[in-house]
């Protein structure tokens, strides 16, 4: 692995309905430190599969995949990883509704030892840097779409990761909303240094990104 | 937020289902929480501790009633005759009324607890049922108007010495307060025993003898010589068998706690099961994002089986309260009883939390289980 690549994968191979399904059929792929990558590629092609096997949210069978150093075919227990160096964002925002916007920041840091007072204030700095000070003690239902996804957002980067993994993050939002939420992904990649890798089915939005990569029958389809 | 912040508002999320299973598991505690109120009462209210000069054998007629019946069922004559037995060394004839009751045979001894008893004795024989000293002064034999009352009693008629009690219509004057260690004694009246005779037309009638044996005797060997010399008229129970046989009534209570308990626990345990397995269900998501951000299977299990404990343990106190509420209703209202109250201990209390303890547990495992091996990506998708 070399120093600036944080994503290594060889052909990569992950099946569905015990061998049925294959969802990723040798994906090779490597990723360098800060890069904004947009993956793009028709329904059902692998491209959330893929980028779970690199969040260390499944397994895969065959091929190698490191990710921020971390050999993911041979760690037991990803859960560390997960913590320290991936941040989700889902389609779908994934808040707990009965918990404030501040205390659905918190939950990531759960697993770290912050102190109480810390979890908070970090809470509260990146909500600041989403634009949601003011809404910290609110409960999530009463908030937006755009703005439970910022929400979201927040949260995928209170434990300081070194990646982001966006899982069609706009997915659920008009247009206009989800322009604002690609803005600050985008702004928040190059302030924070972050590698972001992005699901989407908009071209336009994948042009945002450094590299686009296609998908299609779980290979990433070079020809495009 | 700390984690346990989180622990114990996530159970009330679903406050109706929360509720439901709360109430389930709080009927469970009450119901263990009553019974060993009472038992708890039974068990101070019973723990007389024989005094010296007392009797140790207490002789009823056959068919009376086995705890010294009421009424005048024997013969006055007995009494004597009794204390020529080998080994007694005192008898005392004690005819014992309801004060409530106008009727003067009859009755029952233990069971009604409603009224008070008023008993005839010699003054002189007082040592025997244990009063051997008294606030104030004793009665005087055949004095048609005075009268020594237990220390409970005197306590919840609210008497002192000098106070009357009217006493099939006659007015009676306490002259004093005595504390016998018995509480049945505690909870009557003693009195001159021809005067109790006359009042209750039982001229030269005892309701039971009460015997006190030789220093060197022993109390079953003379009470065995009692029973046999009058094989189909006298019963003999000495004060060690009264207290085996309460023993033993107590020991069914408490069988029956510990059955209920048991009861509870199962039942609550599937309740709490049903309610966390639903309660995960719903949120198969949630527990997919806390995966994905980093949670271990540990905390997750950690997190379900806390909820768990969370709710059985409020359960355990709402349980407690009602079963307290419950149990001085039941006394307010359904018993005229004076003779004992119902005592809540610390054991009781333990019992309650550790059963709560136990079905939060139980029900909890299964359920944290599940959810900590949930697979994240399945999670996730869970619509
Ligand atoms: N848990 C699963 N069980 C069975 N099959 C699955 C599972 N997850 C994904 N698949 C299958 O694997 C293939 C790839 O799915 P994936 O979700 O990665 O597609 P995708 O590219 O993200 O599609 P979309 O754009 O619709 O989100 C699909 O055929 C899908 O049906
Ligand atoms: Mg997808």
């Amino acid at each position: 692995m070399t120093e600036e690549n944080v994503i290594e994968i060889h052909n990569l191979q992950k099946t569905y309905d015990k061998g049925k399904i294959k969802a990723l059929n040798g994906i090779d792929l490597e990723i360098k430190k800060g890069e904004f990558i947009s993956i793009m590629g028709p329904s059902g092609s692998g491209k959330s599969t893929l980028l779970n096997m690199i969040g260390a949210l499944d397994r895969a069978e065959e091929g190698t995949i490191k990710v921020a150093g971390i050999d993911l075919m041979k760690t037991r227990d990803l859960s560390e990883f997960r913590s320290q160096e991936i941040g989700f964002v889902f389609q779908m925002h994934n808040l707990i509704p009965n918990l404030s916007v501040l205390e659905n920041v918190e939950i990531p840091m759960y697993e770290t030892r912050i102190k109480s007072e810390e979890m908070r204030r970090r809470a509260l700095e990146l909500l600041e840097a989403v634009g949601l000070k003011d809404k910290a003690d609110k409960n999530p239902t009463k908030l937006s779409g755009g703005e439970r996804q910022r929400v979201a957002i927040a949260r995928a980067l209170v434990n300081h990761p070194s990646i982001i993994l966006a899982d069609e993050p706009t997915g659920a939002l008009d247009s206009k909303t989800g322009d604002v939420i690609l803005n600050l992904l985008k702004s928040l990649h190059s302030k924070k240094q972050v590698t972001m890798v992005m699901v989407t089915h908009e071209p336009y939005v994948a042009k945002m990104a450094d590299r686009i990569l296609h998908v299609l029958d779980g290979k990433i389809n070079n020809s495009s | 937020m700390s984690f346990f912040t989180l622990m114990i508002k996530n159970p009330f999320r679903n406050r109706t289902r929360a509720t439901l299973a709360i109430i389930g598991i709080a009927i469970g505690i009450a119901t263990i929480v009553a019974l060993g109120m009472v038992t708890g009462g039974l068990q101070s209210s019973t723990q007389s501790t024989l005094k010296a000069g007392s009797a140790e054998i207490t002789v009823t007629k056959i068919g009376s009633g086995n705890f010294g019946s009421s009424g005048g069922a024997m013969d006055e004559s007995l009494v004597t005759d009794l204390k020529n037995t080998n080994g007694v060394k005192d008898t005392a004839g004690i005819l014992r009324v309801n004060s409530n009751v106008s009727t003067s045979s009859g009755g029952s001894g233990f069971g009604s607890m409603s009224g008070f008893l008023v008993n005839g004795i010699d003054s002189s024989k007082l040592a025997l049922v244990g009063i051997d000293s008294v606030n104030g002064t004793i009665f005087t034999n055949g004095s048609s108007n005075e009268i020594i009352i237990g220390k409970t009693i005197a306590q919840n008629l609210n008497k002192t010495v000098g106070s009357t009690i009217d006493i099939y219509g006659t007015e009676f004057e306490v002259t004093g307060i005595f504390e016998s260690g018995n509480f049945i004694y505690d909870i009557g009246a003693f009195t001159s025993l021809s005067t109790l005779q006359n009042l209750t037309n039982n001229t030269g009638k005892v309701s039971y003898i009460q015997v006190k044996v030789n220093d060197n005797a022993n109390a079953s060997q003379v009470s065995k010589t009692i029973q046999d010399e009058r094989p189909n008229d006298l019963s003999a129970t000495t004060a060690v068998d009264q207290a085996n046989r309460i023993n033993q009534s107590l020991g069914m209570i408490d069988t029956a706690s510990w059955a209920i308990s048991l009861l509870a626990i199962v039942i609550g345990g599937v309740g709490v099961i049903n309610t966390m397995i639903m309660s995960v269900f719903e949120r198969t998501r949630e527990i997919g994002v806390l995966k994905a951000v980093g949670w271990k299977d540990r905390r997750i299990l950690g997190m379900i089986l806390g909820e768990s404990i969370i709710l059985t343990l409020v359960a355990a106190v709402v349980g407690i309260i009602l079963g307290i509420v419950a149990v001085e209703i039941i006394f307010k209202f359904f018993t005229t009883s004076q003779s004992f109250e119902a005592v809540l201990t610390m054991d009781t209390l333990l019992k309650a939390f550790a059963v709560a303890l136990l079905v939060g547990i139980v029900g909890g495992l299964y359920p944290a289980y599940r959810a900590s091996r949930l697979a994240p990506t399945e999670a996730l998708r869970y619509e």
